[in-house]
């Protein structure tokens, strides 16, 4: 009897595990290996219905891309784009969430609105900042014009220099509140005693974010920095709709390169290497993070 | 600064109200300009965050001519509706809307069903095997979307399934599902286990113990991964790009991205209409459910 049921539950733990494990499999998992594969392939898709057998090329699709520059050049741009927004969004997400849990009356409105970029569509918020950014008729042109700091239309998003740091803005503007939101949650967990002891023992303010509510936030802040980090390593949508890779290549980061590797030339084996790269990439980074900050200790 | 000044100074900028306190300065004066402090960085903060969508909403009441002048209106003159009019009345924009309508819902469906019993199941059974499966699929949410859409192209291709929205929806579903079952997983777990097994003594099924016991007591989570997968699928861009070629099952995101974006120059009036239109679904879902995605999202990053 106590066998059966220990078998029957055991089913019953298989059997409901089954649909969510196949989905996963075939379409996530089962893919990504399959990808690393293709990348040692010779696999070009033709628009013609005949099909030549992909043929096995070692390492030459890694060597291409090596060779013409644009895996480094692509590799420096994302590894760019996510330091800057990552620490640009935790500096700005820890000020406003101190801000905010201070707030008293109508601090759940005040919430409410700060969250309302985060729910606005990617592609939206791409479009919106394009259109703040347009160069003739652009409010952020106006707005720094009348106020002196510009004296001509910037082309932020045609500009190889300024390129990059628009679409951080865009990305920094869409992200904040996600950020904002777990911090907050983390503040407001820290028991209210902690800081009352710190305030008591003659700690200024400061002391007591440092000694108090830092070390307490450790877990929220590990993880979603490494959300945040892993988010922008594969942000798509906002530099195709912005910039489309340009100005000059100045911000093909990897999932535009090796977008257009595959789904631009249908030369799938080299898009399949700069993803086989980018995902190496971040197993590394995953496994050198928990090294470098362990989670801390569960209450 | 000023109440600093007033001070002796002793080398520091920021002190506690306490010590101001002991030292029997004016506190008030000090609470007060902290405030201040307070509330222009706060709305400093409100104006980066509200203005592009102030901004979206402004210029979609306004035609082309008014949007390309200068300065400016930041408030139309004339509120005009002509713009949503028009959107409206493109047959284009409503099919891609409805498309998108469509996979959503059928992508969270499926999603919240599958993430219900997957997260049950690695809750309640704990051994190597399902520990094993955990950890795996949560790291596969640091797989390069590109990654997995170079294979999933080719073996939709080999299955004639690549331009269906079947194929669309599985894999989104797909791409849903590790976090959903993450998340429901970690309400399962702060569940207490002495209802289930009084249901379980009372000679209740494992089936009947999670749908009448278990579901009605986490439906903050259910509500959570339901809403999350919506707004992940509606927010789809890339796997609508790749997988769906033909103009008539096409999702909105890549609709507007290709057909509403000119290369050279854009109709803005129009964009910031469609912008609008295309944000209402979510930020409906929110103003209803935000105490679900705000408590679904944060339980688990607390945790750990």
């Amino acid at each position: 009897m106590i066998l059966t049921r220990k078998f029957r539950d055991g089913l019953f733990g298989i059997l409901t595990l089954m649909p969510a494990a196949l989905i996963v499999g075939i379409c996530l998992l089962i893919p990504v290996v399959r990808t690393v594969g293709y990348s040692f392939l010779d696999y070009k898709l033709s628009r013609s219905a005949s099909r030549v057998k992909p043929a096995f090329v070692g390492i030459k699709n890694y060597m291409k891309t090596i060779e013409s520059g644009e895996l480094w050049n692509s590799l420096v741009i994302t590894v760019v784009f996510v330091f800057w927004v990552t620490l640009i969004l935790f500096l700005m997400g820890m000020a406003l969430s101190l801000l905010l849990s201070g707030v008293r009356r109508g601090g759940k409105v005040l919430r409410g609105i700060v969250l309302l970029p985060w729910i606005t569509p990617t592609i939206i918020s791409a479009l919106l900042w394009t259109w703040i950014f347009q160069p003739q008729y652009g409010a952020l042109n106006f707005v720094l014009k009348s106020a002196g700091i510009l004296s001509e239309n910037a082309a932020w998003l045609a500009d190889p220099d300024l390129a990059l740091p628009s679409i951080m803005t865009a990305a920094i503007w869409k992200q904040l509140p996600f950020m904002f939101l777990m911090l907050l949650a983390g503040l407001q967990g820290i028991p209210k005693e902690l800081h009352e002891a710190a305030i008591i023992d003659g700690a200024t303010p400061l002391q007591d974010f440092f000694a108090v509510t830092l070390p307490s936030l450790r877990n929220v802040i590990r993880t979603t920095i490494l959300m945040t980090i892993i988010a922008n390593f594969k942000q798509f949508p906002l530099f195709q709709i912005m910039t489309n890779g340009g100005p000059m290549n100045r911000t093909t980061n990897l999932a535009i390169l090796s977008y257009r590797h595959a789904f631009g030339n249908l030369d799938f084996g080299s898009g399949a290497a700069v993803a086989t790269v980018w995902l190496a990439i971040l197993v590394v980074f995953s496994l050198v993070y928990g090294k470098i900050f362990p989670e801390g200790e569960r209450e | 600064m000023k109440s600093d000044k007033a001070e002796p100074a002793k080398g520091r900028s920021i002190r506690s109200l306490s010590a101001i306190v002991k030292a029997g300065l004016p506190s008030k004066v000090e609470a007060l300009f902290r405030a201040a402090i307070r509330f222009l960085i706060l709305s400093a903060f409100l104006a980066l965050l509200l203005f592009p969508l102030l901004w979206m909403l402004s210029s979609s009441f306004q035609s082309n001519e008014e949007l390309y002048r200068s300065p400016p209106r930041w408030i139309p003159r004339s509120p005009m509706l002509g713009n949503y009019a028009s959107i409206i009345a493109s047959r284009d924009f409503l099919r891609y809307y409805i498309n998108n309508f469509y996979v959503s819902l059928i992508t969270a469906a499926i999603t919240m069903l599958a993430a219900v019993f997957a997260g049950y199941s690695l809750s309640r059974f704990r051994n190597r095997l399902t520990t094993g499966i955990s950890v795996t699929l949560l790291s596969t949410q640091m797989f390069p979307v590109i990654g997995i859409i170079i294979a999933l192209y080719a073996f939709f291709r080999s299955l004639k399934m690549i331009n269906t929205h079947a194929g669309l929806v599985l894999a989104l579903t797909a791409a849903s599902l590790p976090f959903c079952i993450w998340l429901i997983k970690g309400f399962f777990d702060d569940l207490p286990r002495s209802i289930e097994e009084a249901a379980e003594m009372d000679g209740c099924s494992r089936l009947g113990i999670l749908f009448r016991i278990v579901l009605p007591l986490s439906k903050p989570g259910l509500l959570a991964i339901g809403i999350f997968t919506f707004m992940q699928a509606w927010d789809d861009y890339l796997y609508g790009l790749t997988l769906v070629v033909s103009d008539r099952l096409r999702t909105l995101s890549v609709g507007i991205s290709l057909r509403y974006l000119g290369e050279v120059s854009y109709d803005w009036a129009q964009v910031t209409t469609i912008s609008v239109v295309a944000s209402i679904p979510v930020f409906f879902l929110f103003v209803f459910f935000q105490k679900y995605m705000i408590q679904g999202l944060t339980a688990g990053a607390v945790k750990g």
